[in-house]
């Protein structure tokens, strides 16, 4: 049996925050292993790496070369070129910051890529959190694709009309408007049809909903999940009492 | 079409009370999470990583976006709630697009944009939380910008209400002042919770005024201020032509539109 969503939820979240409180570089080290361990052992490492690394390589360079260059803050010199001066001190602030938010980030990645989103809908619904939400979670997770397929047939109609993105900055303008107004007119009218048929089903009303998906806890999840929750806050409690002195 | 329906039981004043309630707390715990950040920084920057201001921005600007969309979502009618999942997409499909490329900007906000032009700043603000939120389900990194993208909803949902979007010329103008406040509050995410920024582009900007010795908060902010301003006034003017393209049946559904006289041209009859 899978995990509850929540648990999940919150076996990453306070993973993420605790590295970050933590700030420690083994831990957060350790927490990457973990995370891509886990992810390889769920079958989601395919496409869960190459978004963390779309994310966080550009994170990561940007990082080096802002702090690793120039950190005005460090005394250790290690090598200069003008006014870029390479510190010790600097170089290790980009070390700890980005292995921190790597961390951080496959946590909470290896979350969203193994979640079944309608069991965390559900799961969210039963928990009292407002139909809405879980509407529009649902909604745009389920409209991503569809609208990225339309984005696409519309850019290939276009082309087939004689549309060429030259280089420049008004081409690109002109290229953009083309293909954006007819996406917007069409996805706003298909909303307006929505809300009319959502509205005459009742989306609008308040009361009680019946959910005919029912997500399986073990009896241990809800106390396992305080317990994650309490140790994120007393990981926050502790670094903010540390920081006070 | 999306008039209140006749057999269920309406919203109650003390439910009201309650949701104008949580909506000021949600502003007080991002002004406030703000004003603290940027009193305490000398102190903490280099104080190594993670240090207590990373959790203190994380925490607070999070509670606050949170509790901003708590009071608005319920209160929206439902061909609002129907088109933030359209504009959620359309924030990610359009950033994704220009954040992979060399240009510091991020143009992350047109749908965001887009529906507090059409529902109004109540409407924005929540689109704007929302957005951050699910799409960290792909990008972690946005999430600690609720805040400001909250903020930047808003501000343009304001920007509408007061007809700035009426004239075409006003609506770069309108953009560029919005994008001044978004990037001063969130610059202090960016500094204490990344300790710089997520683009190479946007990185090297803030290289050059670290070069000059600034703190990491005056370098981002600077940074910030410059391609902020210049991205928002680019998606405000976005936003106009889409907006303007639309065909009146569809901009006129929404009561906001209609209310506030959003757009140029003649006032439909009420009601027709």
């Amino acid at each position: 049996m899978r995990l509850h969503p929540l648990t999940t939820l919150a076996a990453a979240g306070s993973t993420a925050v605790i590295t970050t409180a933590a700030a420690y570089l083994p831990l957060s080290l350790a927490v990457i292993t973990a995370a891509v361990g886990l992810s390889a052992r769920g079958g989601t490492s395919r496409r869960l790496l190459p978004a963390a690394a779309a994310i966080l390589v550009p994170l990561a360079l940007s990082l080096l070369v802002l702090h690793g260059l120039f950190f005005p803050e460090g005394d250790t010199v290690l090598a200069q070129w003008g006014p870029a001066r390479v510190t010790a001190e600097g170089l290790s602030f980009a070390l700890n910051r980005a292995a921190q938010l790597c961390a951080a980030v496959l946590a909470l990645l290896v979350f969203s890529f193994s979640v079944s989103v309608p069991d965390l809908v559900a799961a969210l619904s039963a928990k009292g959190v407002h139909g809405r939400f879980a509407f529009v979670l649902a909604s745009t997770l389920s409209l991503l694709p569809a609208i990225t397929f339309r984005l696409e047939r519309i850019r290939q109609a276009q082309e087939a009309r004689g549309l060429v993105i030259r280089r420049g900055l008004l081409h690109r303008a002109a290229a953009f408007r083309l293909q954006a107004v007819p996406l917007v007119s069409a996805l706003v009218e298909d909303a307006a049809t929505r809300a009319a048929a959502l509205e005459a089903r009742g989306f609008g009303g308040t009361g009680p909903r019946t959910s005919y998906r029912d997500v399986p806890e073990r009896p241990w999840e809800p106390p396992f999940r305080m317990l994650l929750l309490l140790a994120a806050a007393a990981a926050v409690a502790v670094r903010l009492l540390l920081a006070g002195d | 079409m999306s008039s209140h329906s006749l057999t269920l039981p309406s919203a109650s004043p003390a439910a009201a009370r309650k949701r104008r309630l949580l909506e000021i707390l949600g502003a007080l715990a991002i002004a406030g999470t703000y004003i603290y950040l940027v009193l305490n920084q000398p102190t903490d920057i280099t104080g190594g990583p993670g240090s207590a201001s990373a959790l203190i921005a994380l925490s607070g600007f999070l509670a606050g976006a949170v509790l901003l969309i708590v009071a608005v979502l319920p209160t929206l009618p439902t061909s609002t709630v129907v088109l933030i999942p359209v504009a959620l997409v359309l924030n990610i499909v359009l950033g994704q697009f220009v954040g992979s490329t060399l240009v510091p900007f991020y143009l992350d906000a047109i749908g965001t944009v887009l529906v507090a032009v059409l529902a109004g700043p109540a409407a924005g603000a929540a689109t704007g939380a929302l957005s951050s939120i699910v799409w960290s389900f792909f990008n972690p990194t946005v999430l600690p910008f609720a805040a400001g993208a909250a903020l930047i909803g808003c501000l343009a949902g304001l920007a509408a209400r007061y007809g700035l979007f009426r004239r075409f010329y006003l609506a770069p103008v309108a953009g560029f002042a919005t994008g001044i406040i978004g990037g001063v509050v969130s610059a202090p995410v960016a500094a204490f919770v990344f300790g710089g920024t997520s683009g190479v582009a946007t990185g090297a900007i803030v290289s050059a005024f670290r070069s000059m010795g600034d703190s990491l908060l005056a370098a981002i902010t600077k940074q910030a201020l410059i391609s902020d301003p210049m991205d928002k006034a680019l998606v405000f003017t976005a936003v106009a032509v889409l907006v303007y393209a639309l065909p009146r049946r569809a901009t006129v559904q929404f009561p906001f539109v209609r209310r506030h006289r959003v757009l140029a041209g003649r006032n439909p009859e009420q009601g027709a």
